[in-house]
């Protein structure tokens, strides 16, 4: 499937959206066919962007991704990726180059890794006692632990990962990954973002903007509190009836309008987006209510302890998205919480015991209910850490600096392999040494899950057919690959 | 063919007959098979680089020099060839055989000796390759000449266009449909007066809403914001300020040539424009339009890339707001498409780095100068006076007493008077520590302040002799202190600024400068790691009493050229507030603005060792270098009284204010006014006038005084971590801009009557400010990838007359309203839809959507709220959830009531309900927003707690018009939204609606005014 090559004017909406709920309703009205009227008389002819579902260029083994983006840069060495050697030699001096971010507080000082490593499951992946649930579902999970992206900072890494591309601007995965496929729901937006009640991460409306595709393909903001979307409610005076008798009144006078002025293209539109506002109120609202789940199934998560309370009742929520057919769902931390440069031994658990359990329960909970073949999980963020200890002052101030070198994260689901490494690092988890997986690399390998040639995806931009892994030389990983 | 090249060379005498041999048997048969095929000027010079003479590997390509001789691990054809780089390998296709690899590396290892030598014609053929190309792409319509037509109207042509396709123009607009296009694209305001004028256009165009919406306009292009953006969303010092001034100069027409000027180089203009009403130096205020968009915080020498990002953003915005041109593509490699060499690239940031980026004050010169004046007549009147008052000695006896009763008072300077009996001992221990000073202090070289710049009449006005009196501005006290010799930027007022520049480290002589400096209240410094002037090695001083600070030469690296520092005032200082916690008793919700802060500097020194100047005793030289009286008591007093004597007679030495300040801090000298006396009036008055001094406006700009031009390192492929040859200032070559080594002269080359880009470009962005569309489409780009103008001529003659008549905005404007093309109706036939669905020949008027802030201005006009004050700070926007670390608070729902171009445009955090609809992306210039149509809009309209308090409260305000009747009510609510009278079946829909409602109550009114804030109408001008 290539993607029509007309390059629309003005079917985009900003970037960073009205945030909350936006694009929401557009891909209903685009699913209905009604947003595709041009905006103005003038713009005839412009292509048609919409989130009906399309067919991918080959079969596909993935429907949905639910991501679970842990942005920072969790720590490899800590949970993911055991180095006897570092540990050995804790506390010496690095034998070798380390490419800092931060050189104010650098050291070239071993830091071995205070927790312990055991194998786990039939596969006997190995995994840090930080992450004990995580540690029963091993079996289902390829750990990647030879991830690299090139630049040691926060936004060239997040850019990189979500977007592809170090550089800024460019739309995000779920961007894409909406615009080749569409949606397989129509009261739901196709692209759901669920944030942290501490509010967004650090790049903000950065980490799910559509970059120069349509705004169609923004992701919709889901807050971590009612109201979960923003506007969605209209105020109670106005709620019910009230709001009814407004609708009729537009209704009509709209339509008069548009019989005088038969020239008005848009006007169409813009009276059924105010009836399909109603339509997702309800769907909504229904999704994001997690109140009817089964007692065993909050538990299974962690909703009842007030630790695993918040991630754990947005770990369901996501699920529920997927069930209803939302294409893809990123859960987000807060700020860049795994960005430990000091305090790691006190700060790393925390962030561990808090996404776990409700990371490890969305597999089994996928998983019981034959949905895991078809959607893939992602736990990951945008680099991890170095080696070497930062900010030697007092072993409780211990940190580590960036490293996008050579980090861990897993994937489940939707084709990948079960109970699977991937790739290694060298002895002390600086740099990827064995089967290195670039960000592009990883791309394109998602997006072969889910039926699309990375190479074929493409949008028309300036003349130039721009794509999520844009003439990087990416290559699918067959390895990673059931 | 092959004899011809090798014809060309001829050996070097000076290369050895081993190395000779060895490249010629060896090295040149592998170039010639392998790399001759793409890389000689027998055959091809891909990407620049030939590899036929020495000079051609030399030179390099468009990546830069190919090799570094001696090492292979720098050298970018090693690189190529041995495939370690994914976009760099070389051939592309096939790696070559290990050995030769190795024999190729092994030559440059050994310094790759190469015995040929370039005729002059290889190397011109060399620079052919681009040169070629580049005469090339000047071919392109908008580097072309602007035609000259003899005569012309913008509607002659946009008939002859029509005409031509067999098109014509629609009907004119009805007078209210004229009304409501005008008042939205002139003001961005829906009309308020519904009479209607002949003058409409003229009550318009000096409507000072005019400068508003156009400044609004404009600020798109410049990429405007409040803060900085990246983690920490930093306020952009001054923002409002060039807000302001834009918003000046549209309502008073000032010409685009002067504003293009100050933007670019208007510290520079030999002439300042000055505005006398707002007291502001406008052309100081020009160059912020640098210093918009997002900046990375943190240092260039701890980060590689920070300021060549920075750079990176003020060369886009510039090529695109100015140019339409898309310069930023070639950091890189040459422009794919454009005339725009990689090398223009780097000469434009030499150009925008040879001056400081840093604050200026932009308060009218000599604003403060009568205040100035009258403080320091009221300061020497009040020193005349306490020299009288102080002038009596005081007695031995009298001292000792004093001392007896006060002995917790007895350190330091007191000391002496704990022990009188040991004078002689402690004078032997002073001469030793005095002599010891002097010698350490012999290191400490006074530093030549010839390349320092201040900056603000705090340091202008600042410096002072020892023993100048501080005039305390509250409190029963007459003075606050005596200042030692020095800059103090409190001196008269801590309302003043004051800001002191130090050159380049590089540049100042020794290893270590050395400070003596004093502040608070967010008085300091910042280190400036090459122009990254959100770095965080801010430091703001807590201590009254000066204190050495020492700045070692810092290693240059990170392609960074220089680091400086910056003593400033909080109102100075480009980071000020920096980030949340870095200003320690900074509140996060306080933005910095009208601070007392002040700084004194007492001491500049250079050298080369660590440490720093030590104190030599001078206050005590009158106590122990002296044989008069041999009663210690007498020898205190006569002591204490010379250094008072000194001090009234104006002839006060060095230690003599020490002295003064220890008596002054003991009560020892009178220090109060009695109340009516002379002194009190004095004090009085003085603190007045401190009063009357407003606190400086002051914007982050540019400061190029005693700079030296910059030269700025090619980044090969435009990797910060590679830097290649230093490239000089110069504008753009396909503007004949290699001589241009100035901003001043940039600005005045752009100016030019005939050049081909400035007006077109400015011309072309008013006609989509009226019309929707430009005749060139695409705003910022007239380059390939750009759209071609749609009416060149019409373009053309437009640009002309634009620069006949001064440059001027609103004849420009008024030219365009007045014309028939504006004024015919939005009425499509059929044949026009078929023939021109896009109107590019504007056979109607488009249909447009309000932009975003006209939208809300709409509600706050129609509703009754809207404040029409102009000016000011930004107000925060409303938000429904804070972040205190990022200054993310919530602001007013209702904005104040002001109009939507004061509220705060946070690169984080941006207002929503703009963002709605189409508020552009603020980091990048954005000469053209998107109109999108969806249905987060509608619920937005539906349901927005802003929305519904407009209604509630216009329903409020009809509900007070209780001699009205429900019909003429509703006629007023479709003249206010609408601008139109409603049809009758109208008015019966409304009123029956109005009954669902529950009839003649406020919240019927209220939902009706709701709805009519949905209506599609409400939203659209035809």
């Amino acid at each position: 499937m290539n993607r029509p090559q007309l390059c629309s004017r003005r079917h985009f909406l900003h970037a960073n959206g009205f945030g909350l709920g936006t694009v929401a309703l557009a891909s209903l009205l685009e699913r209905d066919g009604l947003l595709a009227a041009p905006v103005k008389p003038e713009s005839f002819g412009e292509i048609r962007y919409d989130l009906t579902p399309k067919k991918p260029h080959f079969e596909p083994r993935a429907k949905a991704m639910i991501s679970l983006f842990m942005m920072g840069g969790p720590s490899q060495m800590d949970l993911f990726d055991p180095k006897p050697m570092l540990t050995k030699y804790d506390g010496q001096k690095f034998p070798g180059e380390i490419k800092y971010d931060n050189l104010a507080q650098a050291s070239a000082k071993c830091f071995g890794s205070p927790w312990k490593f055991e194998k786990q499951g039939q596969c006997g992946m190995e995994i840090s006692e930080l992450l004990p649930n995580l540690s029963k579902v091993v079996d289902e999970i390829t750990l990647i632990r030879s991830m690299t992206s090139g630049v040691s900072n926060h936004a060239q890494g997040l850019y990189a990962m979500n977007g592809g591309r170090i550089t800024a601007g460019r739309p995000a995965l779920g961007s894409w990954l909406t615009y080749g496929l569409g949606s397989e729901t129509d009261e739901l937006p196709a692209y759901m973002v669920l944030s942290h009640p501490g509010g967004l991460p650090t790049f903000q409306g950065e980490h799910f903007t559509n970059g120069w595709l349509p705004a169609l393909f923004q992701g919709t903001l889901v807050r971590p509190t009612e109201p979960r979307i923003l506007n969605l409610d209209p105020p109670a005076s106005l709620a019910g009836a009230p709001q009814e008798r407004q609708l009729a009144l537009l209704k009509a006078f709209n339509e008069d309008h548009l019989s005088q002025h038969r020239g008005e293209l848009d006007l169409q539109a813009r009276i059924s987006s105010y009836e399909l506002a109603a339509k997702m109120q309800t769907a909504a609202k229904e999704a994001l209510d997690i109140s009817k789940e089964p007692d065993h199934v909050k538990k299974l998560y962690g909703v009842d302890n007030p630790i695993t309370k918040d991630y754990a009742t947005r770990c369901i929520i996501a699920r529920r998205l997927v069930e209803r057919g939302v294409r893809y769902v990123q859960v987000l931390n807060a700020g860049q919480s795994w960005d430990q440069h000091g305090s790691l031994i006190t700060a790393l658990p925390k962030n561990c015991e808090a996404t776990d359990q409700p990371s490890a329960a969305l597999i089994s909970d996928l998983k019981q209910r034959g949905l895991l073949d078809t959607t893939i999980v992602h736990w990951g963020g945008e680099m991890g850490r170095l080696p070497v200890l930062q900010n030697d002052a007092g072993r409780e101030k211990w940190g580590r600096d960036h490293n996008t070198y050579g980090f861990s994260m897993w994937v489940a689901g939707g084709g990948f392999k079960k109970g699977y490494v991937h790739g290694e690092t060298d002895e002390f988890g600086h740099k990827a040494v064995i089967d290195e997986v670039k960000h592009f690399d990883y791309h394109a390998t998602l997006l072969k899950l889910f039926g699309l040639d990375h190479s074929k995806l493409t949008y028309k931009r300036n003349g130039l057919a721009a794509s999520l892994t844009d003439n990087q030389g990416a290559k699918v990983v067959d390895q990673l690959i059931a | 063919m092959r004899l011809a090249v090798i014809a060309m060379f001829c050996l070097a005498s000076l290369t050895k007959a081993q190395d000779v041999t060895f490249f010629e048997s060896k090295v040149l048969p592998v170039l010639k098979k392998r790399c001759f095929e793409c890389h000689s000027h027998e055959q091809k010079i891909k990407g620049g680089l030939a590899l036929d003479s020495k000079s051609g590997w030399e030179k390099g390509g468009e990546s830069g020099p190919s090799i570094a001789p001696g090492r292979p691990e720098a050298s970018l054809l090693i690189q190529a060839i041995s495939h370690v780089e994914k976009d760099l390998k070389m051939p592309p296709k096939k790696m070559l055989p290990l050995a030769e690899i190795e024999l190729l590396t092994e030559w440059v290892r050994q310094g790759a000796p190469d015995p040929r030598v370039g005729t002059k014609t290889t190397e011109l053929a060399v620079d052919d390759a681009w040169e070629v190309e580049f005469q090339k792409r000047l071919d392109w319509w908008s580097l072309k000449p602007m035609r000259r037509s003899t005569s012309g109207s913008v509607d002659g042509f946009i008939n002859a266009s029509q005409m031509a396709a067999g098109l014509q123009m629609a009907p004119p607009a009805s007078p209210e449909v004229l009304r409501r296009r005008l008042s939205f694209v002139l003001t961005g305001l829906p009309p308020l007066d519904m009479s209607d004028p002949s003058d409409y256009v003229e009550t318009l165009l000096n409507s000072p809403h005019f400068g508003e919406h156009f400044a609004r306009h404009w600020m798109d292009v410049v990429r405007y914001t409040d803060t900085y953006g990246y983690e920490w969303d930093n306020p952009a010092k001054g923002s409002h300020e060039y807000r302001d001034y834009l918003i000046r100069a549209f309502n008073d027409d000032i010409g685009f040539d002067q504003l293009l000027r100050e933007h670019l180089a208007g510290d520079l203009l030999p002439k300042q424009r000055i505005h006398t009403k707002a007291q502001t130096n406008e052309s100081l205020i020009g160059p912020m339009f640098y210093h918009m968009g997002e900046h990375r915080h943190g240092s260039s020498l701890m980060f590689n890339g920070i300021h060549q990002e920075m750079v990176n953003n003020k060369i886009d915005a510039f090529s695109k707001a100015f140019l339409a041109t898309t310069v930023a593509c070639a950091r890189c490699h040459d422009h794919k498409l454009e005339a725009v060499s990689q090398h223009d690239y780097y000469a434009l940031a030499a150009m925008f780095t040879t001056p400081r980026w840093t604050t200026r004050v932009i308060d009218a010169p000599g604003k403060n100068d009568v205040a100035i004046a009258r403080l320091k007549e009221l300061r020497e009147a009040i020193r005349q006076d306490l020299a009288t008052l102080w002038a009596r000695p005081f007695e031995s006896s009298k001292l000792q007493t004093w001392a007896t009763a006060h002995t917790d008072a007895l350190k330091g300077i007191g000391a002496p008077l704990a022990t009188p009996a040991d004078l002689p001992k402690l004078a032997a221990t002073w001469q030793k520590s005095r002599e010891a000073a002097q010698k350490t202090n012999l290191a400490f070289k006074p530093a030549s302040l010839e390349k320092w710049v201040i900056e603000g009449d705090g340091f202008k006005h600042g410096e002072t002799d020892d023993g100048t009196p501080l005039i305390a501005l509250e409190g029963e006290s007459v003075v606050a202190r005596l200042l030692p010799s020095g800059w103090h930027s409190h001196a008269l007022s801590p309302k003043l600024p004051g800001s002191l520049r130090m050159p380049p480290q590089h540049v100042v002589s020794g290893k270590f400068v050395s400070l003596n400096l004093a502040g608070g209240e967010f008085g300091g410094h910042l280190v400036v790691d090459d122009h990254a002037f959100q770095n965080e090695t801010v430091a703001f001083y807590t201590n009254a009493e000066p204190q050495w600070k020492s700045f070692a030469d810092a290693e240059l690296k990170n392609g960074a050229q220089q680091v400086t520092v910056e003593f400033c005032t909080a109102a100075l200082n480009p980071n000020f507030p920096p980030r949340t916690g870095l200003a320690k008793g900074l509140k996060n919700n306080d933005f910095g603005h009208d601070k007392r802060s002040w700084l004194s500097i007492t001491g500049i020194v250079t050298h080369d060792a660590g440490g720093t100047p030590q104190d030599e005793l001078d206050v005590f030289t009158g106590l122990y270098q002296t044989n008069a009286a041999n009663d210690p008591w007498e020898r205190i007093a006569t002591w204490i009284n010379a250094a008072v004597r000194h001090w009234c007679e104006q002839k006060a030495q060095s230690g003599d204010r020490e002295v003064l300040d220890w008596l002054l801090a003991n009560a020892l000298l009178p220090n109060k006014a009695e109340p009516g006396s002379k002194l009190d009036q004095l004090v009085t008055e003085y603190r007045r006038v401190e009063s009357t001094i407003a606190f400086p406006r002051t914007v982050n700009s540019m400061d190029e005084r005693e700079v030296m031009p910059a030269k700025y390192p090619l980044n090969v492929r435009g990797n910060v971590d590679t830097t290649g040859e230093l490239v000089a200032p110069a504008s753009l070559k396909m503007l004949a801009g290699d001589r241009i080594t100035s901003r001043l002269d940039l600005a005045e080359s752009l100016l030019h009557p005939e050049h081909p880009l400035t007006a077109r470009v400015y011309v072309n962005r008013v006609w989509q400010w009226i019309f929707g569309t430009g005749l060139v489409a695409t705003p910022d780009d007239f380059g390939r990838l750009g759209d071609k103008p749609s009416h060149p001529e019409l373009l053309d003659w437009l640009a002309r007359e634009f620069i006949r008549e001064g440059w001027s905005t609103k004849k420009l404007v008024r030219r365009l309203v007045m014309s028939q093309t504006f004024r015919q109706s939005s009425v499509v036939t059929d044949a026009a839809r078929e023939r021109d669905p896009a109107n590019r020949l504007l056979h109607h008027y488009p249909t447009r959507r309000l932009e975003a802030e006209a939208i809300r201005d709409s509600l706050l006009v129609v509703s009754g709220r809207l404040d029409p004050q102009l000016y000011g700070r930004p107000i925060l926007p409303y938000r429904t959830a804070e972040d205190d670390k990022k200054r993310l608070f919530t602001g007013p729902l209702d904005g104040h009531d002001r109009r939507s171009i004061y509220l705060q445009m946070s690169i984080m955090d941006p207002p929503k309900f703009l963002v709605g609809f189409n508020l552009p992306d603020l980091k990048l210039p954005t000469g053209r927003r998107d109109v999108t149509n969806v249905p987060s809009q509608a619920l937005i309209l539906l349901n927005d707690p802003f929305v519904n308090a407009m209604a509630k409260h216009w329903a409020g305000e009809l509900m007070k018009q209780d001699d009205t009747n429900e019909e003429t009510r509703l006629r007023d609510m479709f003249e206010r939204t609408l601008g139109r009278e409603p049809h009758a079946s109208e008015v019966k829909r409304w009123l029956s609606a109005l009954d669902d409602f529950g009839g003649d109550t406020p919240v019927a009114w209220e939902r009706l005014a709701h709805a009519f804030f949905n209506a599609k109408e409400f939203i659209y001008y035809r």
